[in-house]
This record gives structure tokens, sequence and C-alpha cells, in this order.
């Protein structure tokens, strides 16, 4: 760990990104006829490959669109093949989280065939962004438990985009979902627009890519100039445009998760995305000697290699704290001393940290994850919220030192204000979001090095600019809607 | 990546078994809807024979529930607590109705567990709260400091409207009854509404059955099993149940804290128990089940034998059950038969006597 930590210096650390750059909003589309680019908000279109492909893909060209097909792994190989001299700007690989890994090798033959054409695989990961209440409904009735009070349950991507851009490399983390369309109402007219306001926000914040599902009322709605599909619209294509832009590249962390298989660790990190912990995923294999330096706490999923014992005794040794989980063997600092036993962990010193084994499975995340805030030094959390139970956060150094910027994301569907602290001492904060535009000037206080300040009426997301230098205009920002 | 989320999420919601099958009568139609309020969710599910009349029902009853949040809420600084809180250490505070009869009705409770149930708590919950929140542990100067405002009976009421706190630092939080309170109000809205079958949820915590589902006697509600082997369920109709549990110990070892404080030490509670209580309201079951927890099954017991109608279970990790009852029956997994006077509990294999052969 750097040097900088012993003289109190702390280095918010930026967490390795493929791709950080804005979300890609793509657009699955399934009907004959559509609408212009500029009456949906995008130029990119996914059809899936069909009978029909051919002609909806001459249909779209016609009207502009950048059009990529998606494809079973089955089909994949005769898809690349009618995809080379067919003008598609892509083919997008889809298929089942199990099939995960031929569908990358896959991709990866592909690639080397059809160098011209870009090949992506699509994860089938992602679920339907949304605050989801208790009760369970059966066919013949209702489940319901008691229990202590419970927060709001958030449905959410950022676990699993934090995961990805772990391990997919040569593309940002691209993902769709299916929506839920067990209410009768959605299943005749489709999602309302703030689900899928919500959607783009979630994927533009976390700055992944997103294939978005159009429900086929929706699509025949905006292909026939339906007046009241496009008022709906318009709120989606405010929200997809503003996502186009976006700050940094890197979202800062605190914590540094080492992985291998997304089973061993999914419902943690998810729990850990969903009490705003932030983290980075690192494929165990790829920790290079500093990769750790600046974070608060390490925690392994994933066996640990001799060279890994060693970093990781290395960054306890500097003040960090490791958390093994369920990984018995013979560590070096097992022999230091007895270690602390409680009832599910041992906790070791080592040098002016700790590395704590926990003896078994987690068998609890939601404590887990509970525990992992914890065990945060304060002084390293890049961005905490408070009273907002609703909201996700991820912050954004800038490309300049004295700037940052803070992504929100509301899974509620109203409106809330939501408490934000940031590490640092900013001078400004400028909120914009899609439904208002830029900028409100927020008022700032500031404690211990870091600075409050409240977001008002965040509804499915915003962004707020952080400056340590006054009044500054947010500059244009990178945009990836040209591709 | 593999994943198996359903699998994941079934496993939080354990106990899972499925209800007993029966087809809901045709002519009425399921509606259910989830509100953000008081920092969790509120759900209604209502059958109805006009689903649009049992929405706008629904809505109008979460439009009262988010009305008393500005009224009760501990964090808005403009809510009417808030600036009670503010201001009834300097001079008396006239209040609206539903603050005084929340606060009235705390009172009663305090009162009922001998000081356990105390909404003066607040200072005290806070400097835990920050200990939830990784912050350091409070000191005993700390404590010590925040315990000397709390006590319930430095809380006057001013019949019919008027309070004044005899304590220069007293503030209280009513989050262990506000949100029964709520799903009382809820409740009234959608029986003036003509809804007589919904289930009211404010975030698991409290749960009020509004009649019975279609083609059933009444709600069947799985109660909060810590040792995932006794499955204790009761059947709601027309009364309510709630829940308390302090906050799970850590899995790796850093010091523990949690969320219900005991007003005696000024520390959290150490209790190895879930408690669930069920009562005719939720006001009532949800400003009892903090007490329960706090007084443990022996002094609870007895409280609960003063309540008409009510009925308590203590579950713990390792799957010892004591129950009480005046009234509503909670039963177990495997509990297949009832003999008269007695109720047949597991502990470790061991057949026990329930409490309520005791009575």
């Amino acid at each position: 760990m750097r040097m900088l930590r012993r003289v109190g210096i702390v280095v918010l650390v930026m967490a390795a990104s493929a791709a950080g750059l804005p979300a890609k909003i793509y657009i699955q589309w399934t009907q004959s006829s559509m609408p212009a680019p500029r009456v949906l908000g995008v130029s990119n279109l996914v059809i899936p490959w069909s009978d029909e492909a051919q002609s909806l893909l001459a249909n779209a060209k016609k009207q502009g669109y950048r059009v990529y097909w998606e494809a079973t792994l089955a089909q994949s190989q005769a898809v690349a093949e009618a995809s080379a001299n067919s003008g598609v700007a892509g083919l997008m690989l889809q298929g089942s989280t199990a099939e995960e890994t031929q569908l990358e090798e896959a991709a990866s033959k592909l690639r080397v065939k059809y160098p011209k054409l870009k090949i992506m695989v699509l994860s089938g990961a992602g679920k339907q962004p949304e605050m989801r209440g208790w009760l369970v409904f059966q066919r013949d009735g209702i489940l319901q438990v008691s229990s202590p009070t419970s927060q709001p349950w958030l449905d959410q991507n950022l676990s699993m985009v934090r995961y990805e851009r772990a391990f997919e490399r040569g593309q940002a983390p691209l993902y769709s979902f299916s929506w839920d369309v067990s209410d009768p109402l959605i299943k005749e007219n489709g999602p309302n627009p703030g689900s899928y306001a919500l959607a783009v926000a979630e994927a533009g914040a976390f700055h992944a890519d997103l294939v978005l599902q159009l429900h086929e009322a929706q699509q025949k709605g905006l292909a026939t100039g339906d007046p009241q599909t496009l008022e709906d619209w318009a709120r989606v294509r405010r929200t997809i445009s503003f996502y186009e832009r976006g700050d940094g590249e890197k979202e800062a962390a605190a914590v540094a998760v080492l992985a291998d298989d997304y089973d061993t660790c999914y419902e943690e990190i998810n729990l850990m995305a969903r009490h705003n912990i932030p983290f980075q995923v690192f494929e165990s294999a790829e920790v290079k000697g500093q990769d750790l330096a600046g974070f608060s706490v390490v925690i392994a999923f994933a066996a640990l290699g001799s060279e890994l014992t060693k970093q990781i005794q290395a960054f306890a040794q500097q003040g960090g704290t490791a958390v093994l989980t369920n990984l018995p063997g013979n560590y070096p600092w097992d022999s230091d001393s007895g270690g602390k036993k409680t009832d599910h962990a041992v906790t070791y010193t080592v040098g002016k940290g700790r590395v704590i084994e926990l003896g078994e499975q987690v068998s609890d995340p939601e404590t887990f994850a509970q525990d992992i805030r914890r065990l945060m030094v304060k002084q390293q959390v890049p961005v905490s919220l408070w009273n907002s139970l609703t909201t996700l956060v991820a912050e954004y150094p800038g490309n300049k030192p004295g700037e940052a910027s803070v992504e929100l994301v509301n899974y509620d569907e109203e409106p809330t204000d939501v408490q934000v602290q940031v590490r640092g001492n900013f001078v400004s904060a400028r909120y914009e979001n899609p439904e208002r535009g830029c900028c409100q000037e927020l008022k700032l206080s500031h404690v211990d090095g870091f600075t409050d300040f409240v977001v008002p009426n965040v509804v499915s997301g915003g962004r707020v600019h952080l400056s340590t230098a006054g009044n500054q205009k947010p500059e244009a920002r990178p945009t990836r809607s040209g591709e | 990546m593999r994943c198996n989320r359903l699998l994941v999420r079934a496993a939080l919601l354990l106990p899972i078994t499925l209800l007993p099958a029966s087809p809901p009568q045709s002519n009425t139609k399921l509606v259910h809807k989830t509100k953000y309020s008081m920092g969790t969710v509120y759900e209604i599910a209502a059958y109805d024979q006009s689903p649009a009349h049992a929405e706008r029902a629904i809505e109008e009853a979460f439009a009262e529930i988010a009305r008393l949040d500005e009224v009760l809420s501990n964090y808005k600084p403009e809510s009417e607590l808030s600036q009670l809180n503010r201001n009834a250490h300097f001079h008396r505070v006239r209040v609206s109705p539903d603050l005084y009869r929340v606060i009235e009705e705390s009172l009663k409770y305090s009162r009922l567990s001998e000081g356990k149930f105390d909404i003066t708590v607040a200072p005290l919950v806070d400097l835990w709260k920050a200990a939830l929140r990784g912050e350091r542990g409070p000191s005993e100067a700390d404590q010590q400091e925040a315990r000397a405002c709390a006590g319930y009976e430095k809380i006057e009421l001013i019949p019919p409207d008027t309070i004044e706190f005899h304590s220069p630092c007293m503030r209280i939080d009513v989050g262990s009854i506000g949100k029964g309170y709520a799903v009382d109000r809820a409740v009234e809205i959608l029986r003036r509404n003509g809804i007589n079958s919904a289930l009211v949820d404010a975030g698991q915590s409290s749960i009020y059955g509004v009649g019975a589902p279609p083609g059933k006697p009444a709600w069947e509600v799985h109660l909060r099993d810590p040792s995932k082997r006794v499955d204790p369920t009761v059947m709601l109709r027309d009364n309510s149940v709630s829940t308390s549990e302090q906050t799970p110990a850590s899995l790796l070892g850093n010091e523990n804290a949690g969320h219900i404080i005991d007003p005696d030490n000024g520390k959290p509670l150490e209790s190895k128990y879930a408690l669930s209580i069920i009562a005719k309201t939720a006001t009532a079951s949800d400003a009892l089940s903090t007490t329960l927890l706090l007084v443990g099954p022996e002094k609870g017991k007895e409280i609960v034998k003063q309540i008409a109608e009510a009925a308590a279970i203590w579950v713990s990790r390792d799957g010892e059950t004591q129950r009480v009852t005046t009234g509503p029956e909670i039963r177990l997994a495997g509990e297949l038969q009832k003999e008269q006077g007695e109720l047949k509990t597991v502990r470790d294999g061991e057949s026990v006597r329930s409490s309520r052969e005791k009575q």
C-alpha cells in the first residue's frame, strides 16, 4: 500500500473500468413498421434474429438506424455469416447465464473470423429495476411473512454491472432484462414511462449499456404516432438524451471484491450494492501488485494462491482490513497470533491492519453487508446517502483534479429528496436531471473533510457536478450516441 | 455468469409453505399496490368487484399514510413531531389529534410495561444508530447524558390537545408505534370505501387483515422464525400482527449494536428471541411487539393476559418457543391437532407445554 496512507492522506481508488463512458441505450424492435430515430430518441436498434429479421433490417436502414442483430448461441454462426454483407452494425449473442462462457468463446471466434463486425455478448443476468414490496403472490393466494421492519427491497443491476466490468473485456457491461407483465394492465399496455425511465437512468448512472425491450403496444403506438404513446415516450426520450452525457470514467470505490464465480458472491455483492457500499470487483487471478492500494476493505470470495496471499498480507500490514469468506487454509497470519475468535469468525492482527476469516459461508448477506459497512474506514468512503432508502449512488472523480460527479438513481415511483455526503471539500454543487435540465446550485455544508448537501426531488435519476473551484458550467461531456 | 436469484430471494423470505388451494370467488379481483413511506414499503392487497374502485381506495389509504408521515416523522425537520421536539421543552405545544393520540397510546404502553416501552429514548437510539452505521460506539458519558434526557413520565399530556416536556433535552421517537397507527388509519379508509377484504402491510413488521380473502376463513400469515424450524402461523381476520427482533449479531465479529434500546440500561437489547404479537389494532400490536421483546417471555405473558383477544409467541434461534393467548391461535409447523387446553410445541426434540395451559 502506498506510503500516502501513513501520513494520513487517503487515496480514493479509481475503479478500473473497461469502459467508463456514458451509457449507450439500444432499443429492441420487433414490429414491422417503426418511427424515425428522432421520435425514438435512439439510433441503435436491436432486432432479434428471425425470418423477418432481413425485412426489418431493410426497413430500419431506410429510416437511418444502426442495426444490431440479436442471436442465440445456436444461431450465432449463421447470423454472423448473414451479417457479413448485410450492412448490420453488429451482432449481440445472448443466452442464459449458464451459457455465458460458451457465448464468450463463440464471440471470440467470431471476432477473429469477422473482424469488421462488432460482436458483443449480451448478459442475461439483468433484472427489471424496481422497488418491490414483500407480499408474494401465488396462484392460490398471497404469502405473507412477518418480520422486523424491512427496508425497501430494490431490484437493481449495479452489482451485476460492477461484476461484469471486471470480467467482460473489450466491451462495456451490456445487459437486457424482461419486463414483469404479471399485471394484466401492464401485459396489455406495457410498462409505464416511469419504469422505462428508471431502466435508462440506472444503466446511465452506472455507465452500462442497455438493450431496452420495448413492449409491443408501445412499439405500435410509436410507429403509428399515437399521441398518448408519444407523450409518454417523451419522458423516456429525455432520460435517454440526458444519459448520453456523463462525467468521469472510473467509479470511486472503498472496497475491493476478489471473485471468480458470480454464484459464490452474488447475494453478498447484491446487498452491498443495495446498501450503497462502493466496491470494485477484481478477477482474483488478475490482481496486480498495487491494485489493492487505497482500498479500505478487501473481501476475498475466491481461493487465495500464494501470490494473492502475499498481497492480502501486505494490504493488512499497511492498515487495511481483509475479509476471507469460507476460505480455509494455512495462511501466514495464522501463526502470528491466536486470533480473536467470535461465533462465526477469527480476527488476526496483521501489522497495522487485520485479516478476518469467516469460517463458513455467508448465512445472512444483509448482516454481512452491514458488517462491511462498519468495517470501512469512514475517511475512505467516497460517498454516502442518508435517509434515502430508495436511492443508489455512484461517484465518479472528474478528469481534472478537484472535480467529481455524483449519479443518483431513485427506484421509488415518487420523487425523493436525497441527503448526500461526499468526501472532499467542494465549494460548488450543481444538480441537473432529465426533467429540468441543468443546473440547480445546491447549498453545501462541510464537516470533517466531507461535503454534505441535499438533492431535491430526484425523480428517476440525476447528476450532481462537484467542484472545489467554485461555480463552473459542466463542460461538454463525452457521448457515445454518435458511434 | 451464473446465478439463481429466485432461489436467493425465496431463501430470504423463508419460511415458505404453500397456502391451501382454494380458488378465489370469480367476481372479485385482486389489486395490489406499494408505497414507500416512513422508511419502509407499505403494501395493500385488496379484493373487490371493481379493481378501479379498489385502486382508488388504496390510493386514498396511501395518501393518509403519507400525511401521517408528515406528522410523525423523526427525520423530517418540518414534521409536527420534529416541531414538538424543538419546542415542548420551552412551552406547552398544541398538537394535532393524530400526534396527541399516538403519544397518549405510547404512554399507555409505557405504564403497562413499567417503562420498558418508552418513546423518549430517541437520544439513545440516535447514539446507537451511529454505531450501527460504523461510527464509534457511544462513550459511557454520552450514554449517561442521553439517558438523563429520557423518561416517559417527563411527558405531560394536557387534554385535549396539548403536550409539554419536563426535560430540557428530551426528544421523542414514535417509530415503535407510528407504523401501526398508520396501518390502522389506512384500514379505516379502506373500510369507509367499502373494502372488506384486504391485507395492509407496513414493511412486514405490522400487518392487518381486513376480513378474509375470497374463499378462505382468514389471511394466513407466517411469523418470523429465526430458527427456521417451527414456522409459526396465524390466521388474521380483523386483527393485526407485529413482529420485533433485535438487529442480527455481526458475522464478522465487529462490535454489535442494535436498534432496540433497553431503557433500563440505555444499551442495545440483548435478546435471542423474535417476538410476534397479535392484537385487535395495529397500533396495539406495533407498540406491544417492542414492549414484549424488551420484557421477555416471563413478564410478557403477564402483560398479554391483561389484553383481550391477543396472543404472542417468542421464538429463539434454536427453535425454543413460548406462547400465550387470550384468543387468537398461533400454530407451529406439524401441529396438526390441538388438544383441549393444551398446545404442544417442540424444543430441541423435547415436547414441552406452552404457556397457554398455565392460564
